[in-house]
């Protein structure tokens, strides 16, 4: 398991770097240069902007210092939001990521695993088949329409929240939203995989000697199946995480977040290189120790895995 | 010994329809998909026979540029430059719909070579390739493609897509769909590949492979003519579930606005200008939300029919 662990772990930083290879070839090998604007500017302060970010360099000598950059976490400056470290804008937007996708990945596990468990000990009932529709529903849904009508619904109509804004880490008014647009797609998936693994469990002779020996319904079902039926929705945590990330960067837009999704897609429109690396490399890390700690999850869970 | 398989065939392919047309939920999605698609293919020319409104038109009329509710006229309103939702709801399906089905394809293309070749070479080759495979879901895609859509988009187009939109024509809005295409194709094969290359190693020691094998037919012979085809099952079904989720990509992308571009559109691009005026006019995006949202739907059930009635061992009950 140890040694599992390390070779996983020793693995991550190779991958990591590929992904920021490919992306720093992508922004090369597009035509033009991240300097060019409307205006033509001056050729020798084109020449300075040159020498400044080491573009006169061969392309190979170019490369290697970027690398050599990124090993030791240094990212640099940003070309466009001037005066701010690549690192600086991270430690900003990450936390007011981070925040609302748990919070949004709790809601979503809360309302999924409930949603999916009823629907599995009452199967074929019209519980199950009304949860299943719903589930069917949310994960059909764009989260870009379910954002505006929640908008429209709840603060337009009922005054109940506010429509949009950031206000702080508790502004838990402004949290709310997000977090529920965020969660729908993800209670979706994780009712249906709850409900299907489930159900497999349920029909296990280990559950049906816990039941012959007399436990309560709910001990069955907390204590002994739900170890086990939860097991689809563990490995789902890896992908989802990586969804979550890609919806947060609709939500933080719609609702004018200032999280790392809206900071990433304005560094790739405004061609922002050192700040597009520093973002790929950061996330990249971060969903593959993120796949490590499920598949050492799940081997916790699941005594007859071993690697 | 040809016709006895062809019979054989047709029976497995007939018994998997009548589980199919059993399913309500799956019949309901295939009714619904092919409404939608008789009606982006015909409906914007039925509509501007009505009304003489196309998907771009504006009117002259000063008093009709403004967006207007629904009504018989304009059954899904018009926007604000008075321009008829309808119209332009079934001309964005029809690019919606194309990018998911190019893309699906481009990635089945993709995955059944990549799976088919390693499972049918197996052993160390196999264990790389599937390696690879592993190493490469640890990918954040989306990212990827955000920056490929971004820096090659607008004006850095690469020259051979703009050679390709030279010849079928459609300007730099059609050269940001191909790119779309490749974009979402390269990252949705992955599961593919698996699916296949199960399905080859399953099949690659039957009788018929060494038939082939004993009358001189070459490796890639084997794969794509003798192998390939008998995987289609579960590539149908997967491919069904591949088209939903790469919409789904298409339109965040769209909404994002690096996707689709104007004067192409789509439902994500629809959605996306909709939302703007979502308080004084919100059928500008609940139309195009509400029918790209049936539309996946029905996908969805549709593909969770077929894999119950193609492959009634996978089912999850």
């Amino acid at each position: 398991m140890l040694q599992f662990i390390i070779k996983r772990m020793v693995i991550i930083v190779p991958m990591a770097l590929i992904v920021v290879s490919l992306t720093w070839g992508l922004v090369r090998l597009a035509p033009g240069n991240f300097y060019i604007s409307e205006k033509k500017l001056p050729d020798a302060i084109e020449k300075n902007i040159r020498e400044k970010y080491g573009l006169n360099k061969p392309v190979s000598e170019q490369y290697l210092m970027m690398m050599g950059n990124i090993v030791r976490g240094d990212f640099g400056s940003s070309l466009k939001y001037e005066g701010q470290s690549v690192n600086e804008i991270l430690a900003r937007t990450v936390p007011v990521s981070a925040l609302i996708g748990i919070l949004a990945y709790l809601l979503a596990l809360l309302i999924g695993v409930t949603a999916g468990t009823i629907a599995a000990l009452r199967q074929n009932s019209g519980l199950d088949y009304g949860s299943m529709a719903f589930a069917m529903l949310g994960q059909s849904v764009p989260n870009f329409v379910i954002a505006p009508i929640l908008v429209l619904v709840f603060s337009l109509w009922l005054y109940w929240l506010p429509p949009a804004r950031w206000n702080g880490f508790f502004g838990i008014a402004n949290l709310v939203l997000p977090v529920v647009t965020l969660a729908a797609v993800y209670a979706a998936y994780i009712a249906r995989l709850t409900r299907a693994g489930m159900l497999e469990v349920l029909r296990s002779d280990y559950i049906r000697t816990a039941r012959a020996k007399g436990l309560s319904e709910w001990t069955v079902v907390y204590r002994h199946a739900l170890r086990g039926g939860l097991m689809p929705v563990v490995s789902f945590t890896g992908p989802a995480l990586a969804g979550l990330l890609a919806g947060t960067v609709v939500v933080e837009r719609i609702y004018a977040l200032p999280g790392l999704g809206n900071v990433f897609i304005q560094s790739c429109l405004n061609r922002d290189e050192p700040l597009i690396l520093g973002v790929v490399a950061f996330v990249s890390v971060l969903i593959m120790v993120a796949n490590l700690l499920v598949d050492i999850a799940y081997a916790y869970l699941d005594p007859r895995i071993r690697y | 010994m040809m016709k006895e398989e062809n019979a054989k065939g047709t029976s497995l392919w007939k018994d998997a329809w009548r589980r199919l047309l059993k399913n309500k939920l799956a019949v309901f999605g295939m009714i619904v998909m092919a409404i939608m698609i008789v009606a982006v293919i015909v409906g914007p020319t039925i509509i501007e026979q009505l009304t003489g409104y196309t998907y771009d038109y504006m009117p002259s009329d000063q008093d009709l540029i403004k967006s207007m509710p629904p009504s018989l006229t304009h059954p899904m309103g018009t926007d604000d430059t008075g321009r008829d939702i309808l119209a332009r709801v079934l001309i964005g399906g029809r690019i919606s719909l194309m990018v998911g089905i190019i893309s699906t394809f481009v990635s089945l293309i993709i995955g059944i070579s990549y799976g088919a070749i390693a499972g049918y070479l197996g052993g160390s080759i196999d264990n790389l390739m599937m390696r690879i495979v592993d190493v490469l879901y640890a990918i954040p895609y989306i990212l990827i493609v955000i920056v490929l859509l971004s820096v090659f988009g607008k004006s850095n187009t690469p020259a051979w897509i703009k050679s390709i939109v030279d010849t079928i024509g459609g300007g730099q809005g059609m050269s940001q769909i191909i790119l779309l295409f490749i974009a979402l194709g390269a990252v949705s094969w992955l599961t593919m590949a698996r699916v296949v290359r199960g399905q080859v190693l399953s099949l690659k020691n039957q009788e018929f492979v060494m038939a082939a094998k004993a009358t001189g037919v070459t490796t890639l012979g084997i794969i794509f003519k003798h192998i390939v085809p008998n995987t289609l099952g579960p590539v149908i079904v997967y491919a069904t579930l591949t088209i939903p989720s790469v919409m789904l990509s298409e339109a965040f992308l769209s909404f994002l606005g690096i996707g689709v571009q104007a004067p192409f559109a789509s439902w994500g691009s629809l959605a996306a200008d909709g939302i703007k005026n979502i308080a004084i006019f919100p059928w500008q995006l609940i139309f195009p939300g509400v029918t790209m949202a049936l539309t996946l739907f029905s996908l969805n059930f549709l593909g969770d029919g077929l894999r119950d009635a193609i492959d009634p061992q996978q089912r999850k009950f």
